[in-house]
C-alpha cells in the first residue's frame, strides 16, 4: 500500500508536469497525449496491482504484476531510447545539410 | 577534360600545403578543391595560400560529408573526373595518374585503389590480418561487395557516377556507401593497386564497429 501511494505521488507529479509544459507549449500535442496516455495507464495498473497479479497467474505468467510493470517500463524505455535515437540521426542529417548549403552558396 | 581532385581536411595544417603542393606540380591543370570540415587550425588559410580552392563547412561534420560538399563544388564546376584524395600525405600523387587512366580509358564509371593488390603498403599487421578481412566480409554479407580493399580513401569517379552516388553517411561508413551503391547502380568498376604510407593506425576495431552502428541507424532513419 505505501508504495502505491508513493507511485501514485510520483504519477501525478509528472502529470502536473505534463500539463504545464503543454500549457506553456513546451510540447506538441502527439506527445502531450502520448504522455498522457502514458501516465494514466501506469496509474490504472498500480491502482489495479492485485487484479494485474490476479490476471497474470491467470495467463500462466509466473511473475508478479509489479514485477511485469517493471518488466514493461525497461521495454518501453529500450524504444524510446531507439527511436530517439533515429530521431538525432534525422537532426544529423539536417544539420549536414544546412552547412553543406551554406558552404556551396558562400 | 577536366579533373577535379577533392581532398577532405580536418586539422590539416601539417600536412595540407605539401599536398596541395605536390598535386599542383603533377596535375598543372587539375582543380584542386579542399573540404576543409570545420578546422580549428590553420588548414583553410594553408590550402589556400597554396592554391587549392578551398570549400568550408562551418563546424565538423565527418569525412563523408566533406567529400560529398566537395563532389557537389566540383560538379558545379564542370569537372569530368573527379578524384578523392587524402590531406594527411599517406597517398602518392604520381598515383592519381592509374587511377584516373581506366576512366579516361572509358573501361570504368569509378575506380577504387586497393592496398592488397600487390604495391607495398605499410599496413600495421592488426588492420591487415584482422580488421580489414572482416570489413571485407560486412561488405561482402551485407552489401555483395566483392572489392579487395574495404576501406580506401583513394578513388576517381565520372561526373556522371557523382551525381548517381550522392554520399549520404557523413562519417567513415562512406567508403562502404560508396562502394554499395557502384554495385547497386551496376556501375563499372575497377580496382588498381596503390601505395599507401601509413603516419598513424587509421580506422581502429572499434572505428569499424562504430562504421556498422551508423550504416544501421542510417539505414532505419531513412
Amino acid at each position: 500500500m505505501p508504495q502505491q501511494i508513493i507511485a501514485l505521488a510520483l504519477i501525478i507529479f509528472f502529470l502536473i508536469k505534463l500539463f504545464r509544459q503543454r500549457k506553456k507549449n513546451i510540447i506538441s500535442i502527439n506527445e502531450f497525449r502520448f504522455w498522457l496516455g502514458f501516465w494514466s495507464i501506469s496509474a490504472i495498473a498500480i491502482v489495479f496491482i492485485k487484479e494485474l497479479d490476479k490476471l497474470l497467474k491467470a495467463l500462466g505468467f509466473s511473475a508478479s504484476g509489479i514485477n511485469f510493470l517493471a518488466y514493461t517500463s525497461i521495454l518501453i524505455l529500450f524504444y524510446l531510447v531507439f527511436r530517439l535515437r533515429l530521431k538525432i540521426v534525422k537532426i544529423e542529417k539536417d544539420i549536414t545539410k544546412i552547412i553543406r548549403d551554406e558552404a556551396l552558396n558562400k | 577534360m577536366k579533373i577535379s581532385i577533392v581532398i577532405a581536411g580536418w586539422n590539416e595544417e601539417k600536412n595540407i600545403g605539401q599536398v596541395v603542393d605536390n598535386i599542383k606540380q603533377h596535375f598543372s591543370e587539375a582543380e584542386i578543391i579542399v573540404a576543409n570540415d570545420g578546422s580549428t587550425d590553420r588548414t583553410e588559410e594553408i590550402a589556400k595560400e597554396h592554391g587549392a580552392l578551398v570549400i568550408s563547412h562551418k563546424i565538423n561534420r565527418g569525412q563523408g560529408a566533406a567529400l560529398q560538399t566537395g563532389n557537389s563544388l566540383a560538379i558545379k564546376h564542370g569537372a569530368d573526373i573527379i578524384v578523392h584524395f587524402d590531406g594527411d600525405n599517406q597517398f602518392l600523387v604520381k598515383e592519381i595518374d592509374e587511377v584516373i587512366e581506366p576512366i579516361i580509358k572509358n573501361e570504368a564509371d569509378i575506380v577504387f585503389g586497393s592496398r592488397f593488390l600487390g604495391k607495398d603498403s605499410s599496413m600495421p599487421k592488426a588492420k591487415r590480418k584482422i580488421i580489414m578481412p572482416l570489413a571485407r566480409l560486412f561488405n561482402k554479407i551485407f552489401f555483395g561487395i566483392k572489392l579487395s580493399d574495404p576501406q580506401c580513401g583513394f578513388r576517381a569517379m565520372t561526373k556522371e557516377t557523382a551525381q548517381k552516388i550522392i554520399i549520404k553517411n557523413d562519417r567513415m561508413a562512406h567508403c562502404t556507401e560508396i562502394m554499395a551503391k557502384a554495385h547497386k547502380y551496376k556501375l563499372k568498376i575497377k580496382e588498381v593497386p596503390i601505395t599507401v604510407i601509413y603516419h598513424e593506425f587509421g580506422q581502429s576495431m572499434s572505428g569499424g564497429f562504430s562504421i556498422i552502428k551508423d550504416f544501421i541507424y542510417k539505414k532505419l532513419s531513412n
